[in-house]
């Protein structure tokens, strides 16, 4: 039985919102792709699961770079070109900080969020003002440079700000406007969306991270973000992607120094002119690539020289009763009992109890999240991976219910609601259930640290010389822009963006 | 525009770069190989597993008990008590598979030794996997399984810790695997199991709940056969038994045949008891579809033409509309994954290119977006004509 074409232009390893955003800008550029995804539906860790007859969102807090319908971010852009029709609906909030001695929920648009600052923190409105319109100023250079690169020089001109600013950590960027500390707290939430503290996170990434959720607010899919994964899926097939799911791809077959195609487990060879792929780095490197000796040493030295992110433990909550009932006011919660950054960094190579503490109420963005009488209510951390590294399978089951009891307890407190009374589902999702669902390594869901040493600016810079294997281009968090789902579907379009490129220098290289 | 200083200001981009690539200059050219994280997860779901028969044993008249070990030799899985194994046979050309919840706990599928097990009644005409089972398998046959499947099990941050089951028949076997677990010390719970079986002789696992009896597990067996001389209680579950062998906050816990569960929602539903504390566990795929609202009446006896598509490939097969897509596949040889057989697990999502199916009405675990897309899942699907689905390649 034959069960593939006997080549195709694209093969894509994992169907997640990056490997199918490469799909869809590969299909329409007319290439043939065939997407081998490991688990039964799309989307990695965007979908859902039913749980006693209800849907429960798997992951996602609120999409970035979503932009409203007339004023779509590139994100939001990029789905309306392909024709992914999502139904977004807009979370109404940024955040609400629940922090020492601060309880302010903030609103998106850099205004009103300097306003409500300055409500709290008197005589701090300019000052947080001119700090959002730098981040916005930064973040339409990044913006338009990943477009149209231009030389160092024509960058000082144009984009000044943006150059001035690179070399430097948030903290530093932010010693500069000498702001009240509580002030610098309401301005320090987000950080969990990107996962280095302030000491080591480039100015860059903090600049894009708050001009687009603060300056457009955010968005998530009616349907939870399995909708957004399936309509991508469902689109992708239309334009003549094969999509395959249940398929283990074992190995990425290279020869005369370029990706050829590859074998899966069920020992499928297929063949292809390039190979998209989203597994780890650490793991092509280590253990994918056939022959192994295609690997130079500096490929192992580019994994081993950087820093994995963060991964992921969620306990997903259905109550009996309403947000309303239970006092839940707001769509999304920060909470911690310090807001500083690389205390917070170092605590999340810890099992907890975690200080910092993310919580959403899906039912307050989407009324009909859950059935009547009931809500939605998930508490997350984002640990490092070290200290999860050491829990053993005969030890997991306790760890998981103590480190879940406590982010319980925690807001319970807060809630001033006994949470463990009104449970009528409950899952904990852990790093090694990211694992079991994506394949991803370490349970890891954030790629590599962004810090100083491995700075945005510095990735776009050296991309080309750490290509270490001809046609083959990775996508995913462990790519240039990082973690997020919004940055998975453009570290999805540039790897596609790169197959492109050396389609059509090889084209004119031929031509000569 | 200054933060520092123009000089070192502009210097930026390079002095990132130049530190980037001293990291990597710097770092180990040795693969770390390591995962961890994947290992756990891989000992809690390694996936499919090739299985031994280590021993079949006699249960009662009408039971056995089949253990399993892995074929590899290599340690079982990691599960919680509650928890079924989707167990596959081969049968010539066709394939078989089936949900078993394990009456074994699990601390013993630990260890070297470690072994999971399953017990299951001889049917009367229907269910010929259970027959098989009973009368075909034999110690040493190699088959396939799961393990660790389901949502049926005790959850602390969920379920009051005094637990009363309510089981009927070959019902009985998740919480015989959670009273061993208990009397082993290893699940902090308390459970009373009111055990319904028809008469005093073939009471499933009678010697092996015994032996958990103690502290912390109370079995009460309840018979509904008119049996002279028995002095426990009788007749069906009913409200007042329930009530009588409940105290205080509890969590109930519903195993068995499709008839008990009709009768106990009724009953449930005169004690006043929150949502939250009642939990039944799915009951595979019913008897006869074609009773349900909706199936079509002039569909039920026909055949039609499924046709299945994977990857490039198609195959057109026969199928009954009162059988689900799943049993279509599996009478023709191609394999699907299934686990719960209900509705609800989504295993066996499967996309319906074309024509139409009756969706079971109980049990349809399918997310929204899948619904707008025609996405089934087809252990509960029923090809009301011709229908061409697309599975994944196996």
């Amino acid at each position: 039985m034959k069960f593939y074409k006997d080549h195709y232009d694209v093969i894509v390893i994992g169907g997640a919102l990056a490997g199918l955003s490469s799909a869809l800008m590969l299909a329409d550029k007319g290439l043939d792709v065939l997407v081998l995804e490991r688990h039964n539906l799309p989307g990695g860790i965007a979908t859902s699961f039913v749980r006693g007859g209800i849907e429960i969102e798997a992951a996602l807090h609120e999409m970035m770079s979503i932009g409203s319908k007339d004023n779509r971010l590139k994100v939001g852009k990029f789905f309306d070109d392909m024709g992914v029709d999502i139904d977004w609906l807009k979370v109404p909030e940024c955040y609400h900080a629940s922090l020492p001695g601060i309880e302010l929920t903030l609103h998106p648009g850099l205004e009103t969020f300097a306003k409500e600052v300055d409500s709290v923190v008197p005589g701090t409105y300019e000052k947080v003002l001119r700090l959002l319109n730098l981040c916005h100023t930064v973040f339409d250079s990044v913006n338009e440079l990943s477009i149209h690169p231009m030389s160092k020089v024509q960058m000082l001109m144009k984009h000044e700000a943006f150059v001035k600013t690179a070399g430097y950590s948030t903290q530093e960027v932010l010693d500069t406007f000498e702001l009240p500390q509580k002030a610098l707290d309401l301005l320090a939430p987000y950080w969990i969306y990107v996962g280095s503290g302030f000491k080591d996170l480039p100015f860059t990434i903090y600049s894009v991270l708050m001009a687009d959720y603060v300056g457009y607010g955010s968005y998530i899919p009616h349907r939870f973000s399995h909708e957004m994964s399936l309509k991508m899926a469902e689109r992708a097939e239309a334009m003549g992607v094969q999509i395959e799911y249940r398929q283990h791809v074992e190995k990425i077959l290279v020869k005369d120094g370029k990706a050829c195609g590859v074998r899966t487990q069920r020992g499928d060879e297929i063949h292809a002119d390039y190979v998209i792929c989203s597994a780890y780095p650490h793991k092509v490197y280590t253990s994918m690539i056939e022959p192994a000796s295609a690997v130079p040493a500096k490929a192992i030295k580019m994994v081993n020289g950087r820093r994995l992110s963060l991964t992921a433990f969620s306990v997903i909550l259905i109550l009996d009763k309403t947000a309303e009932e239970l006092g839940i006011k707001d769509y999304s919660v920060f909470r911690g009992d310090t807001m500083d950054t690389d205390l917070l960094y170092e605590d999340l190579a810890g099992l907890g109890p975690y200080r910092y503490l993310t919580c959403i109420c899906h039912n307050l963005a989407n009324p009909d999240a859950t059935p009547a009488g009931t809500c939605s209510y998930s508490i997350t951390t984002l640990p490092r991976v070290d200290g999860w590294k050491t829990v053993t399978a005969g030890d997991y089951d306790r760890v998981k219910h103590e480190v879940a009891k406590q982010m319980i307890d925690d807001m319970s407190a807060y809630l001033g609601v006994n949470l463990l009374d009104h449970v009528l589902e409950i899952v904990i999702e852990t790093p090694m259930t990211v694992n079991h669902y994506t394949g991803a390594w370490n349970g890891c869901i954030y790629g590599f640290a962004h810090t100083m040493e491995d700075h945005i600016v510095a990735r776009l810079q050296t991309a080309e010389e750490e290509h270490f294997i001809d046609h083959l281009e990775f996508s995913g968090a462990h790519q240039i822009s990082g973690d997020g789902m919004g940055p998975a579907v453009t570290n999805g379009r540039k790897a596609a963006k790169n197959v492109l490129d050396t389609i059509a220098k090889e084209k004119e290289a031929a031509a000569k | 525009m200054k933060v520092k200083g123009f000089l070192k200001d502009v210097g930026g981009a390079s002095r990132v770069t130049r530190a980037r690539l001293a990291a990597f200059e710097s770092a180990s050219a040795t693969p770390e190989k390591t995962d961890p994280i994947g290992e756990a997860s891989k000992a809690w779901h390694p996936g499919r597993l090739e299985l031994k028969v280590a021993q079949i044993r006699t249960c009662t008249k009408t039971s056995k008990t089949v253990r399993f070990v892995r074929a590899d030799g290599g340690e079982l899985p990691y599960f919680y008590a509650g928890q079924f194994i989707a167990l596959e046979f081969p049968m010539g050309e066709t394939i078989i598979s089936r949900p078993y919840s394990l009456s074994s706990a699990p601390y013993q599928a630990r260890g070297k030794e470690g072994f999971a097990e399953i017990t299951v009644r001889r049917s009367k005409g229907d269910g010929f996997v259970c027959d098989y089972i009973n009368d075909t398998l034999k110690e040493g046959d190699t088959v396939y399984g799961t393990m660790g499947c389901g949502q049926f099990y005790y959850e602390p941050l969920r379920d009051a810790k005094n637990v009363v089951a309510l089981a009927g028949g070959t019902g009985i076997t998740p919480f015989a695997s959670m009273a061993k677990e208990i009397a082993h010390g290893t699940l902090d719970m308390d459970l009373t199991i009111l055990f319904g079986s028809v008469s005093s002789d073939d009471i499933i696992l009678k010697e092996e709940l015994e032996a958990c009896e103690g502290e912390h597990v109370h079995i009460v067996h309840v018979l509904s056969g008119d049996e002279p001389g028995w002095t426990g209680e009788r007749g069906f579950l009913s409200a007042d038994l329930i009530k009588k062998y409940s105290k205080g906050d509890t969590t109930y816990f519903i195993c068995g045949p499709q008839v008990m569960y009709n009768f106990l929602h009724g009953e449930l539903a005169k004690m006043d008891i929150p949502k939250r504390r009642v939990r039944f566990e799915v009951f595979g795929t019913p008897k006869d579809i074609t009773r349900f609202d909706g199936f079509p009446a002039e569909e039920k006896e026909a055949m039609h033409n499924l046709t299945v598509v994977r990857g490039i490939h198609e195959d057109v097969i026969p199928a009954k509309a009162a059988e689900s897509l799943v049993v279509a596949l599996e009478r023709a040889g191609i394999r699907i994954e299934t686990a719960c057989r209900s509705g609800e697990c989504g295993l066996c999502r499967t996309k319906v290119l074309s024509g139409h199916v009756f969706i079971c009405p109980e049990g349809d675990g399918r997310r929204a977006a899948d619904k707008e897309f025609n996405y089934v899942h087809a252990c509960s699907a029923y090809p009301v004509g011709d229908v061409k689905i697309k599975i994944p390649i196996l």
